[in-house]
């Protein structure tokens, strides 16, 4: 079977290969346990027939992601192991080593599988594994090497290339992290299918619905009493219809859950990946105090701590210019001159100490200078004096109140302009920086003895690029890998021309705001799984990066909001959801083509439920049957299968023979005793198919055997059987 | 009801309210409030308050009666969390904390005169719901 053959889109197929290499890698490693295990000795009966199931079900697995070769070598593998089980034992000293070898070839071999170059270590592989059974037929000279390793790409510039180019900032992220990103990945996609396959059961489910509805309209038309028959039926019909809906919803939460927890995953994954310690950052405090000490020739030494302390890279670059400006602060208002230090007993040198911490979820930054402290007092007058607080006001508050309005922006310690400090103005921006970050300030003082900034943040921070614009005099959002251009929107006109393209013109204006105007006004053109609007808005406020924070339950029905952000003073902006503004720009256009267009079938075939230890093969049965309309559920052994079916009924039960727990066989056995599946379609996918095992299906009326590897052709053959 | 200590007496508009205060968690002075257009009146808007979104309730429109003042900036309101939701309600004005008794169906301050007394888990229940209607 070439690729050519293989029922998944390309990058199902990535993921099915890369679950698959999961599961072999796991299938290699009880191989080589069991072997270790018993040292030189042979292992039990029982213990081969383990590892003939296991490379089974791995040869089983391979042929479905379309991996002959590694189909090939774990078929070798397992007639390997299967001679051992039969007398006389062949076993040797050297076998349980060589066994262990070729596994761990095996394993080497994985992340190469599918690529053309991998085929020369296939073919040592091979004759390694043949050699296992046959101890008399040693090769003349010894092996070469199991696998060679690779040559070492070479990664030097060659010597007359240039001058090396300018030093980029590079990210150093160890593999493992990057594998559990994929991995993740990975799961997101069957998470998806998963979803998808339910919200495709509700649409029939809504369908069945409508058809019953009409069926008791029909009764209730009829001229005289209606049939109490016709409706006991429609009323059995709704009964299995509600139970139906239910199960699904509770399927659905399920899934949704565990989707939850893989985006969890993944964010968590990224987030690691951007952490960095607080080293640069102190670096940075050190060379501007150095700057700050040329300029002024105020005497004042660095003290940091907690250099360990990790957090986000992006909160760290933002975190540059708020230390930068409290530095500065600390030596234009917060450090004495040398004599007055002397005269209040201090030393004479000034410290700044620079402490980083994890509190919790939180990230604080303390920031302390051992200077002469705030005097509130002035601070009071001075905002009287610029007419910012009534004299009330300012004689009610108590000292922290006076502090925090310092953080208020055009508030000044000192009188008069500073080159240094700026206007005030330097402060005001730190908290602005900070609260864009999800953070807070706080300011405590003590006089004569030092002022300390507070700078509390968020661990970590999910930043997104998004568009902002206002209506109605509020600014709002669009993420931006929705909004793919800006342009102009005629009054009353309800559609546009956006690169050669009409789009409908969804007037804002209108939506969220108070009525409409007669000007030409900014469009954002919104894109979303495929469909373009534009939304017309009062002006653009442009590209900004935003913390998406989420809405809370209580305003989670009003779905036009996918969440808000809080502007840098501290503003609540809403992010609207581009899902909603498609669908309200194409009302007649439902849900239908937003979700996977094209590859869902408009016939639900069913409910089916395959049974494989394999997760790679069923994941791949789902999407094939899935493809031709069934609803499907999974269980790993038959037991689990028991479970389920005692709760629903199946259309179809597609099942693998040998499985840990219960058998393909015994399942059947258990399920055609049942009533509800005396006649279920049932088929069995093997790749172990011999006359007895066709007999035991025949008798339990099995509909089908289908070997592995299983293609898309052979299952529909099978369902077709009679 | 014997006697109900330890409320919280507030009015918005005409009315006089009353919240038991193991339901508050804060008095707080709104900041800028940004309105939610398309929800219904008894959502007066939403706030950031310690980072988070806080929803701001208008209790009289909640209760089904006509609504109070817009929130605006600097209004006063009591942050309350029932039915794992944090939400603030605006108040014209914060009374008193005191004691409360019935006498003839009516709830009644120490001073006789009668209020309202809000059950927080049904009030929020109750706006979700129209929230929900009006999506």
């Amino acid at each position: 079977m070439s690729e050519g053959e293989l029922d998944f889109d390309p990058d199902e197929l990535v993921m099915l290969r890369q679950l698959f290499r999961a599961e072999a890698q796991e299938a290699l490693e009880t191989v080589t346990t069991r072997v270790l295990a018993g040292g030189s000795a042979k292992p039990s009966a029982d213990t081969l027939t383990e590892m003939m199931r296991v490379t089974h079900t791995l040869k089983g697995a391979a042929g479905t992601v379309g991996l002959n070769t590694m189909v090939d070598l774990s078929h070798r593998l397992e007639s390997a192991i299967a001679s051992f089980s039969r007398e006389p034992s062949p076993w040797t000293s050297t076998t349980a080593d060589q066994l262990v070898e070729v596994t761990d070839g095996l394993r080497a071999y994985l992340d190469q599988a599918g690529e053309p170059a991998s085929e020369a270590i296939a073919d040592k592989l091979r004759d390694q594994i043949d050699q296992i059974a046959r101890p008399n037929r040693r090769p003349q000279s010894l092996p070469p090497p199991f696998v060679e390793p690779p040559p070492e790409p070479v990664l030097e510039p060659a010597p007359d290339s240039g001058p090396p180019p300018e030093p980029k900032a590079w990210l150093r992220v160890e593999p493992e992290r990057i594998d559990e990103l994929m991995s993740s990945a990975g799961e997101l996609l069957f998470d998806r299918t998963r979803i998808e396959r339910r919200v495709q059961l509700l649409r029939t489910l809504a369908r069945d619905l409508a058809g019953t509805r009409q069926r008791l309209h029909d009764v209730l038309d009829h001229e005289g009493p209606p049939s109490r028959a016709a409706l006991g039926e429609a009323d059995g019909e709704l009964a299995g219809q509600a139970a139906l809906l239910s199960q699904t919803t509770a399927a659905l939460l399920d899934e949704i859950e565990a989707l939850r927890r893989t985006i969890g995953d993944l964010q968590r994954g990224l987030t690691r990946i951007r952490m960095e310690s607080a080293r640069n950052l102190f670096l940075h405090a050190a060379r501007t105090l150095r700057a700050l000490r040329r300029a002024t020739g105020v005497h004042v030494e660095l003290r940091t701590l907690g250099e360990d302390t990790e957090f986000d890279k992006a909160v760290a670059e933002q975190l540059v210019d708020p230390i930068t400006q409290l530095l500065r602060n600390a030596v234009a208002h917060g450090v004495e001159p040398p004599e007055e230090r002397a005269a209040r007993g201090k030393p004479e040198t000034a410290t700044v100490t620079i402490r980083a911490r994890q509190d919790g979820n939180l990230l604080v930054l303390d920031l302390s200078d051992d200077g002469r402290g705030i005097d509130t007092g002035a601070l009071r007058e001075r905002l009287v004096a610029t007419g910012r607080w009534s004299p009330t006001r300012a004689q009610l508050a108590d000292d922290a109140e006076i502090l925090d309005a310092l953080l208020g922006t055009g508030v000044s310690i000192r009188g008069e302009a500073d080159e240094l400090a700026g206007r005030g103005v330097g402060i005001g921006l730190v908290r602005e920086t900070v609260a864009k970050l999800g953070g807070e300030v706080k300011v405590s003082s003590t006089p004569g003895r030092g002022t300390t900034f507070s700078l509390r943040l968020p661990l970590s921070t999910a930043l997104a690029q998004a568009m902002l614009f206002k209506v109605g005099g509020q600014v709002y959002a669009i993420p931006n890998v929705h909004v793919i251009d800006t342009t102009l929107v005629d009054p009353g006109a309800t559609t546009a021309s956006v690169r050669h393209e009409t789009l409908p013109v969804l007037r804002l204006e209108a939506l969220l705001g108070h009525g409409t105007s007669n000007e030409r006004r900014p469009g954002v053109v919104v894109s979303f799984a495929g469909k373009s609007l534009v939304c017309s808005v009062d002006k653009i406020v442009g590209p900004r990066e935003i913390i998406i924070k989420p809405l809370g339950p209580l305003l989670a029905p009003l779905t036009l909001y996918a969440g808000a952000t809080i502007s840098g003073s501290g503003k609540v902006q809403l992010i609207l959801d581009p899902a909603q503004l498609v669908r309200r720009a194409h009302p007649d256009a439902p849900s239908a083509s937003l979700s996977d267009a094209g590859s869902a079938p408009m016939v639900l075939a069913g409910r089916a439920l395959v049974i494989d230890d394999s997760r790679a093969i069923r994941e791949a049965m789902t999407s094939m049957l899935g493809r031709e309309g069934w609803i499907v559920d999974v269980a790993e052994d038959g037991a689990r299968a028991l479970q389920m079916t005692r709760g629903l009924r199946y259309d179809l039960i597609v099942t693998d023979l040998e499985m840990p727990e219960l058998g393909g066989f015994d399942l059947i056995a258990r399920l055609r005793k049942d009533e509800r599946f005396k006649t279920t379609a049932i088929v069995i996918i093997t790749s172990r198919a011999n006359p007895e095992h066709r007999r035991r299906a025949r008798d339990l009326g099995v509909r089908a055997l289908v070997a592995k590897p299983i293609t898309r052709r052979k299952l529909l053959e099978a369902l077709a059987a009679r | 009801m014997p006697e109900l200590r330890n409320v919280i007496v507030f009015t918005v508009g005409a009315g006089r309210y009353a919240v038991e205060l193991r339901w508050v968690r804060e008095v707080v002075s709104l900041g800028f409030v940004t309105g939610v257009p398309t929800a219904p009146q008894a959502l007066g808007g939403v706030c950031n308050l310690h980072g988070a979104i806080l929803p701001v309730l208008d209790v009289p429109a909640v209760l089904g009666q006509p609504p109070g003042l817009p929130a605006r900036q600097g209004d006063g309101a009591l942050v309350l969390e029932a039915e794992g939701v944090v939400c603030a309600l605006r108040v014209d004005q914060v009374d008193h904390v005191a004691s409360l008794h019935e006498s003839g169906g009516e709830i009644l301050d120490a001073a006789g005169r009668p209020l309202t007394l809000l059950e927080p888990q049904s009030l929020v229940r109750r706006a979700l719901e129209l929230i929900s209607e009006h999506a």
